[in-house]
């Protein structure tokens, strides 16, 4: 085990990864010598060079859908957008190219692509500070990866580069710096397997990434009040796993998701709604969200505060619940 | 070009003219979805262009109709097994005639979204350079298409990477009912060439030979490692947009298909060189009857694709 950030698990993968196929290739704006804007390619030019690792024009619509078709052609290729949000500036390709050019040619081609996507980290304004996740979930065709750990950010990215489909993989900005173990050598983290990142028995809160963080934290808190949660990382949001939160709600009796999301139709209310068809006899109490109200996300700090889940508003919401 | 390749583009064009209109022959009778966006006019154009590509070779393709597939091999009944929703197409009853993909014939499909092809061909020429040096793709697009950003995007990062990328656009002067003047801020779309630094070719799309000459020097130049080309064949639309289309937009729609048709013209031009005679060119309308009966027999004995399909091929 070596502790490390998840900034260099996920540079630890690409590493590995390029290594150990010569069909990975890796580009995005400012990717190359500079290390990409977050800084998270750092070195792999430098190991690979430039017909593996490259910087692409600032064309978001040809960085997704060129992926694809290299990926149909059968290279597997890693694409670094800047910002999660430029999914929707790429929507035709990331939707569309990616998500249906398998379906709709009856199953012809693999799509062997990875789309990086900077998440989060609320402060870069509307348009780059977004969880967009839900969109994706929504989406046939997409996996979708959120991991909340370096050790996960590693074992999923792994997965997802030799995976045959294409993969949407959100990483969170304000997760870059936060240190964790990861195993030694090659392990992959298999998509569509929730993990119990806390055991408790009266309510279990469904959470990824920072606010995951959040709720380990407000749990803490809790744990002081006498109260313990159990609280649910679902790691992949396609193919996503029901049964470890039936379980968990089986036991709890109650429910609540904390997103960095708007509330309405977000992954919060997929599981509200899966919850209600299959596990409603075992709800003893309201099933719950805390989500951003519906607002593009601002950039002063205050006005971010007063949308995003905070620990306070978690371990509130924990409260009333068991009231 | 030699006798034998122009002599197989009007066979291919003969081809796909007469199964066309078959197909329109029965969407009309309600035997098929009438979904085609018919290429006459256009066939000869596209399969001359076709005809400068090696077998090995891929082509990304437009809407306009279906020459594009049978000059590169697809059989015909697998075509209007797509269109048909029958067993024995391409995509399975995802993509119909839209969709048409065979990749041993290197067509390697065809997006829903104009412009769509444009993306695509990037990252196939980025795939073809590492792995597959010496081949080429070919994009055929549309006039009206050419205004989307995914030309722009698409054209800079194909020639700043040096990839193997062909740009066909078939200017028919409309995109559906809007004239191209109405919506193209240039003259020709090959002028737009010169944005990114590349070679822009006009070239009459009704002349076969014209346009197998400039894609060889295209098709060399991308072979080389040289880059992209933007070739705009100046075409006809014979019909209308799509099978229903009245065309109210367009006051010479009836005159065009004797005046404007471009494969009377061919015919013509190659029995007075003799590589046609009267008799070759019954053979030759003989022999397209005979295939197209004997596909529209194999789709008509063809069972209908079960339901299931639709929640097959999404995933690997
Ligand atoms: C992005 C997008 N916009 C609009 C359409 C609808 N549409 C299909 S064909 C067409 C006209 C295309 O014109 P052009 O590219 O000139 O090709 P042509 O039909 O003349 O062969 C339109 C508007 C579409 N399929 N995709």
């Amino acid at each position: 085990m070596a502790l490390i950030t998840y900034s260099k698990a996920i540079n630890q993968a690409l590493e590995e990864e390029l290594r150990r196929d010569q069909d990975v290739i890796l580009y995005g704006q400012d990717v190359a010598e500079w290390g990409g804007i977050f800084k998270v390619t750092d070195g792999l030019f430098e190991k690979f060079g430039p017909d593996r690792v490259f910087n692409s024009p600032i064309s978001e619509n040809v960085m997704v859908g060129a992926g694809v078709g290299a990926a149909m052609m059968g290279l597997r290729p890693v694409v670094e957008l800047q910002f999660a949000d430029f999914i929707f500036t790429a929507g035709d390709e990331v939707f569309f190219k990616a998500g249906m050019w398998r379906f709709m040619h009856g199953g012809a081609f693999k799509i062997p692509l990875v789309v990086r996507c900077p998440s989060g980290g609320s402060g870069f304004g509307p348009e780059h500070s977004a969880c967009p996740e839900a969109f994706v979930m929504h989406a046939p065709g997409l996996l979708c990866a959120v991991p909340s750990t370096p050790e996960d950010a590693k074992g999923l990215l792994k997965t997802a580069i030799r995976m045959d489909n294409p993969v949407m993989y959100f990483e969170h900005k304000l997760l870059y710096a936060m240190r964790g173990e990861v195993p030694d050598g090659d392990y992959t983290t298999p998509f569509g397997k929730a993990v119990v990142r806390r055991q408790g028995d009266a309510v279990t809160i469904v959470a990824w990434q920072e606010m995951l963080r959040r709720s380990l934290a407000a749990a803490d808190r809790l744990s002081k009040d006498g109260i313990e949660v159990e609280i649910v990382d679902p790691r992949t949001l396609n193919p996503f796993d029901r049964e470890t939160i039936i379980e968990s709600v089986k036991k709890t009796g109650a429910c609540l998701v904390v997103e960095e999301a708007y509330r309405t139709l977000g992954v919060g209310a997929e599981i509200g709604a899966m919850l209600a068809e299959h596990a409603l006899p075992y709800l003893d109490k309201p099933f719950k969200r805390l989500a951003i109200p519906d607002v593009p996300l601002p950039t002063s700090p205050q006005l971010v505060d007063a949308v995003v889940p905070s620990v306070d508003a978690i371990y509130k919401a924990v409260k009333d619940l068991v009231g | 070009m030699d006798n034998t390749k122009l002599l197989n583009v009007y066979k291919t064009s003969v081809l796909a003219r007469r199964f066309e209109a078959r197909v329109i022959q029965m969407a009309m009778a309600g035997e098929m979805p009438p979904s085609l966006h018919a290429g006459a006019g256009q066939e000869v154009c596209q399969t001359a262009a076709i005809a400068a590509l090696n077998p090995e070779d891929y082509i990304l393709y437009g809407h306009r109709g279906i020459a594009y597939m049978i000059a590169r091999g697809t059989s015909l009944s697998a075509i209007l097994a797509d269109m048909a929703g029958k067993v024995g197409g391409t995509n399975n009853g995802k993509g119909g005639v839209m969709h048409v993909v065979d990749v041993p014939h290197g067509i390697l499909g065809e997006s829903g979204t104009l412009g769509g092809g444009f993306v695509m061909s990037v990252g196939v020429g980025m795939a073809l350079k590492r792995k597959m040096p010496g081949r080429v793709v070919v994009y055929f697009f549309g006039d009206g298409t050419s205004n989307r950003g995914t030309f722009h995007e698409s054209l800079n990062w194909a020639t700043v990477q040096r990839l193997p990328c062909i740009y066909f656009c078939e200017n028919n002067g409309f995109a559906v009912s809007v004239r191209t003047s109405a919506s193209t801020s240039v003259q020709n779309i090959a002028d737009r060439a010169a944005g990114y630094g590349i070679p822009g070719v006009v070239v009459d799309g009704t002349d076969p030979v014209a346009v197998y000459e400039v894609m060889e020097k295209a098709v060399e130049r991308a072979r080389a490692g040289q880059g992209p080309t933007l070739i705009e064949a100046k075409v006809t639309r014979l019909l209308g947009h799509y099978l229903a289309d009245q065309q109210t937009y367009r006051p010479d729609a009836a005159t065009i298909l004797t005046t404007k048709d471009p494969l009377p013209k061919f015919q013509e031009s190659l029995l007075r060189v003799g590589i046609l005679t009267n008799a070759l060119v019954k053979q030759i309308e003989d022999d397209a009857q005979r295939q197209i009966d004997e596909a529209v027999a194999t789709v008509n004995a063809a069972p209908l694709l079960a339901p299931e399909a639709a929640l097959q091929d999404l995933y690997a």
